[in-house]
């Protein structure tokens, strides 16, 4: 495989080019066109699938490579994350569909189609189409247990009465059909030989400030929400940047680290609007609509298509601040964590592990691997417990006496990371500790110690970046919210960097903070990945209602492209779950996050105190 | 009256006792032929089994595998360091765990074990001063001293040896005799539980009949002659701090056009020395009380050689260092100059520059050390020693054992290649 088309499949679907998260602005056919094959990820699958001949040349397939403009937006974008550059696939596409056409080579039209017909005089010509180009970027995604299905149709509705009226049309037609957001697609739910509709084109964004909420259309990711959200100073709770807001309730309830303040699932919205199977139109809050606050312990179906939700606007004060306080025990962090959770310390509460700092923070891989020894063996971080919180809350931390590493000092670590191996006076940690682990945090001079050691800047951090994206980062990371803590939390940009290396698989429970429990259900993720020969780690814990719960991931990787890797990943998945389910039954306080799926909308309460 | 046999049961001393105190007389001296060493990974252990395997004395070794290595791999990395690994096969070895009934060993060893009536050195010890580790400050050396004290007593061993330290004596008294300690207040948990320790041996074995002695060491340092040593601690860490801190200022001299360095007035002087302008405080006029290793060996060797029951033995020196000549030898040492020790506290309002703070945190464990005004008497000492005396600390000492130490990067290339 050339160097190409390896990247091309490599392309994680983590949908980060469908954002504006690095302020390059989108790509430019990808935001007029809407289809994901007008973006950098569909590109790509499009020319793996082209040079492979799993895909014949189609005029949508002319159309999305003569619309790539080259811009290199997107190697700024996917450099960010995985330390690839598309537009070498974005050129060899052109270049391939260009020598198809000067060798004479035949062009696929789209088949008529009574039924699309149909459906386009719903949404309008341009946004229903069965180009087997445009269906090939709906037919897959890295997912280790989904195979790939070519959907007949890829629809783009643009309003909730179209919404309605396509779901009419599919179900007289007893077209099976997936519904997406043109968000990230990891876990292969989004696939159809069907339709797939997407929602991709339904971006609104409404304010009701007075009632404290915003309504979302089901295009709209989690990066732009949050983005208009700040502006008007408020927060919201969301998941991974790139994910779409009314996608990620219905399929996980939406957590993240602020979930430990702001809750999860039905907390998050007030009310939201669907499209039923039966294509007719209803609000959660209709007193005849389906009851979706329920929660039942099975796999189930989406209950029909979330058109917009009604989200909950959070106030932010400013004085915020954020504490990543060291642990070199999970149990000490849990501890840490229980005690914040209870006392209602802390806005957002994390337990981190310690690759947080190596893998998250660092713009290659190589500096990543360069510096994860120096936290876990000189300076003896094994876990972090962020908390984000106003004065008070920082100020509650130090008085239950724990140090922690401030803002400044994570800017410092965070731009003057290449310095760190080199930092010879950290082989006097335990001399500082003095038998009190992190003691020397509390040191008034430790920051300026750190500042002096690591010399830090944007121009160090990215010196080992390719040349020829270098000065987009050296100024990328001078800008503050780069190197901020909370704003790094609020928009998420940075946990796409799990997968730099291999696709993540994340393994999600909720239960009760127990050090036993949770150390063993730990240590049994880690037995059967480490049984597969699977790279696997820690992910993180967010305690939940008060700490009497929490949400746990620890996270599997593999080689999407590696067979070997995906039928590895599938018999650790298969025992992972059978051990979760194992620990649910002994304990009946173990809940995993399969029956959550489809189920986002239900009340917290009632998947995490479940009795079924 | 009571007595002591070896193990092939002679007797070799006999001990009687007034109503004030134990008399002992030795019988014969030359008959041990067997020891029985706690503690031999550690500094002063390991200097005590090489010493006797120089001496080619059989040794029984009770210690623990740590980080992946068993005992025995663990001696023979410290063999090595002494270049006597063909002296091997003169250990024997047990992997003991004195929290555990029995210390952790099968029935048919133990009793083995106990009849051979040895000599028992225990010099296993937690070093840590700090008051967080409190709990496993005492369980290593007090709550642990149930079963290796048990294991004394039934097995008659022959004499047990206890290596303390000097400052067990507390600090209620400047004047520390070579008696039974009488202080309440210490500096810190390891010098309490020494205390403690002393006191919890002294009444089992008297109570026993098993003939004891307390030897107790102040600051033990390197080699004086070779200048090497396993462990940095005590005097190697004011070197290290100071030598930590010129090298963060000198890099960022070299690095940063020393930026950050000239905040703290801090830079190279004509001659090339690096001006560090700190005041190093101390709380008193006092000193600090060393001890070079080969003569602490030394010294052990020739109490046990004619040990006293129930006598205690302070190897100090009638002589301590004291901070401000120290501190000489470090600017010399490291090219530095500009650093003052001063008696006292910083005043309220004087504001510590980053290097002060730094050396003042590295240095708060060892400050009752560096400015000690106890003294220690030693006519047991001087009796067992025929009044042998530590060598002065002068400069040339001070340096083979800092250079030996900066070689080995104070540890971290201690088991490579010289």
């Amino acid at each position: 495989m050339n160097d190409i088309l390896k990247i091309a499949k490599s392309c994680r679907h983590y949908a980060m080019c469908k954002i504006d998260f690095l302020d390059t602005g989108l790509c430019k056919s990808g935001e007029e066109k809407h289809y994901v094959s007008f973006y950098p990820q569909g590109r790509m699958d499009l020319y793996a699938a082209l040079a492979e001949k799993r895909v014949p040349v189609t005029e949508k397939c002319i159309e999305i490579a003569d619309t790539c403009d080259l811009c290199g937006k997107c190697d700024y974008q996917c450099y960010f994350i995985t330390e690839m550059k598309p537009t070498g696939v974005m050129r060899a596409l052109k270049e391939l569909v260009k020598l198809h056409l000067d060798n004479g080579g035949e062009v696929i039209a789209a088949e008529d189609d009574n039924i699309l017909d149909e459906i386009k005089d719903i949404v309008g010509v341009f946004w229903a189409t069965n180009d087997r180009a445009v269906a090939l970027t709906y037919s897959h995604d890295p997912s280790p247990v989904a195979a790939p299905r070519m959907p007949d149709y890829v629809i783009m509705p643009g309003s909730t009465a179209e919404i309605s009226a396509v779901v009419k049309v599919l179900s007289r037609h007893k077209i099976p059909y997936a519904v997406r957001g043109n968000g990230s697609s990891v876990m292969g739910f989004v696939m159809s030989e069907g339709a797939v509709i997407d929602l991709g084109r339904m971006k609104t964004i409404e304010f009701d400030e007075k009632n404290w909420l915003v309504k979302v259309g089901p295009g709209v990711a989690a990066f732009d929400l949050q983005k208009a959200v700040v502006k008007r100073g408020f927060r919201v709770n969301v998941a991974e940047p790139s994910a779409l807001v009314c996608a990620n309730i219905m399929c996980s309830g939406i957590f993240s680290l602020f979930s430990a303040s702001y809750g999860t699932a039905a907390d998050n919205y007030i009310d939201a609007e669907f499209v039923g199977h039966d294509g007719e139109v209803f609000r959660l809050n209709d007193r005849s609509a389906p009851n979706l606050f329920a929660f039942r312990k099975e796999d189930s179906t989406v209950p029909g298509i979330c058109s917009s939700a009604f989200i909950r606007l959070h106030p932010v004060t400013d004085d915020e601040g954020a504490a990543f306080v060291p642990f070199d025990s999970l149990e000490g962090a849990l501890d840490f964590t229980r005690d914040c959770a209870m006392r209602r310390i802390g806005i957002a509460i994390g337990v981190l592990g310690g690759e947080y700092l190596s893998v998250f923070l660092s713009p290659t891989k190589k500096l990543a691997a360069q510096v994860k020894d120096v936290f876990k063996e000189k300076l003896k971080i094994e876990y972090l417990v962020l908390v984000i919180g106003d004065k008070f809350a920082l100020r509650s931390i130090k008085e239950m006496g724990f140090n922690y590493f401030d803002n400044r000092m994570m800017k410092m670590l965070n731009l003057g990371m290449s310095s760190l191996s080199s930092v010879k006076w950290f082989d006097m940690i335990d001399e500082l500790s003095q038998g009190e682990s992190f003691s020397y945090l509390g040191l008034k001079h430790f920051p300026d110690l750190i500042e002096l050691a690591l010399a830090p800047s944007a121009a160090k951090l990215v010196k080992d970046v390719d040349p020829s994206v270098r000065p987009f980062f050296e100024k990328l990371y001078s800008k503050p919210e780069m190197t901020d803590p909370i704003w790094l939390n609020m928009f998420r940009i940075l946990s796409s960097r799990m997968g730099r290396e291999k696709h993540v698989i994340p393994m999600i429970i909720y239960l009760p903070i127990d050090n036993n429990l949770i150390t063993e259900i730990n240590s049994e993720f880690k037995r059967i990945a480490d049984g597969q020969g699977l790279k696997n780690d820690y992910g993180f814990i967010t305690p939940l209602d008060d700490g009497k719960r929490c949400v746990f991931e620890y996270d599997y990787y593999l080689d999407q492209n590696d067979p070997d890797e995906r039928m590895k990943m599938q018999q650790a998945m298969m025992e992972a779950g059978m051990m979760i389910e194992r620990y649910s039954a002994e304990t009946g306080t173990v809940t995993w996050i399969r029956y959550v799926f489809s189920q986002g909308f239900s009340r917290k309460e009632n998947f995490l105190y479940s009795t079924q | 009256m009571y007595s002591a046999r070896d193990s092939a049961g002679r007797k070799i001393f006999s001990i009687q006792r007034n109503s004030r105190s134990l008399y002992m007389t030795r019988i014969k001296m030359e008959v041990v032929d067997n020891y029985l060493l706690t503690g031999a990974t550690g500094f002063l252990g390991s200097h005590i089994m090489a010493g006797l395997l120089k001496r080619n004395q059989r040794l029984v070794i009770f210690g623990r595998s740590l980080g992946g290595l068993s005992l025995r791999e663990r001696i023979r990395k410290i063999l090595n360091w002494f270049a006597i690994a063909h002296l091997e096969e003169l250990l024997e070895f047990y992997e003991t765990d004195f929290m555990q009934n029995r210390l952790g060993l099968c029935d048919s060893e133990y009793d083995h074990l106990c009849s051979r009536g040895l000599v028992i050195i225990h010099c296993a010890s937690d070093t840590s001063f700090a008051e967080k580790n409190r709990g496993k400050v005492i369980r290593s050396n007090v709550e642990s001293l149930d079963e290796i004290l048990k294991f004394a007593s039934g097995s008659k061993a022959a004499w047990f040896h206890f290596i303390s330290t000097a400052f067990a004596a507390g600090i209620d008294s400047a004047e520390c005799p070579e008696k039974p300690v009488n202080s309440a207040t210490f500096t810190n948990v390891y010098e309490e539980s020494k205390a403690t320790a002393e006191k919890i041996i002294a009444e089992s074995c008297a109570g026993h009949e098993v003939p004891y002695t307390l030897i107790r060491p102040s600051i033990v340092y390197g080699d004086s002659v070779t200048g090497r040593s396993l462990k940095f601690n005590a005097l190697y860490v004011p070197v290290r701090s100071a030598q930590a801190i010129r090298d963060i200022y000198l890099e960022d001299i070299r690095k940063n056009n020393g930026k950050k360095a000239s905040e703290c007035m801090v830079h190279l002087d004509e001659a090339g020395n690096l001006y560090l302008p700190m005041k190093i405080y101390i709380p008193d006029k006092g000193k600090i009380n060393l001890i070079p290793v080969d003569y602490f060996a030394k010294t052990v060797f020739s109490i046990i050689e004619k040990p006293v029951h129930g006598s205690i033995y302070h190897i100090t020196s009638n002589y301590p260092e004291n901070m401000e000549r120290l501190t000489t030898y470090t600017q010399k040492l490291l090219n530095i100059t500009g650093i003052k020790v001063v008696i006292g506290r910083p005043g309220p309002d004087e504001a510590r520059n980053p290097p002060e703070e730094l050396f003042d945190h590295l240095i708060r464990p060892y400050l009752p050390y560096i400015s000690d005004k106890r003294s220690f008497t030693r006519e047991n000492t001087d009796r067992a020693t025929s009044g042998d005396h530590p060598p002065d600390l002068n400069y040339e000492i001070f340096q083979r054992c800092m250079e030996f130490a900066i070689r080995a990067d104070w540890g971290k290339k201690l088991f490579l290649p010289d």
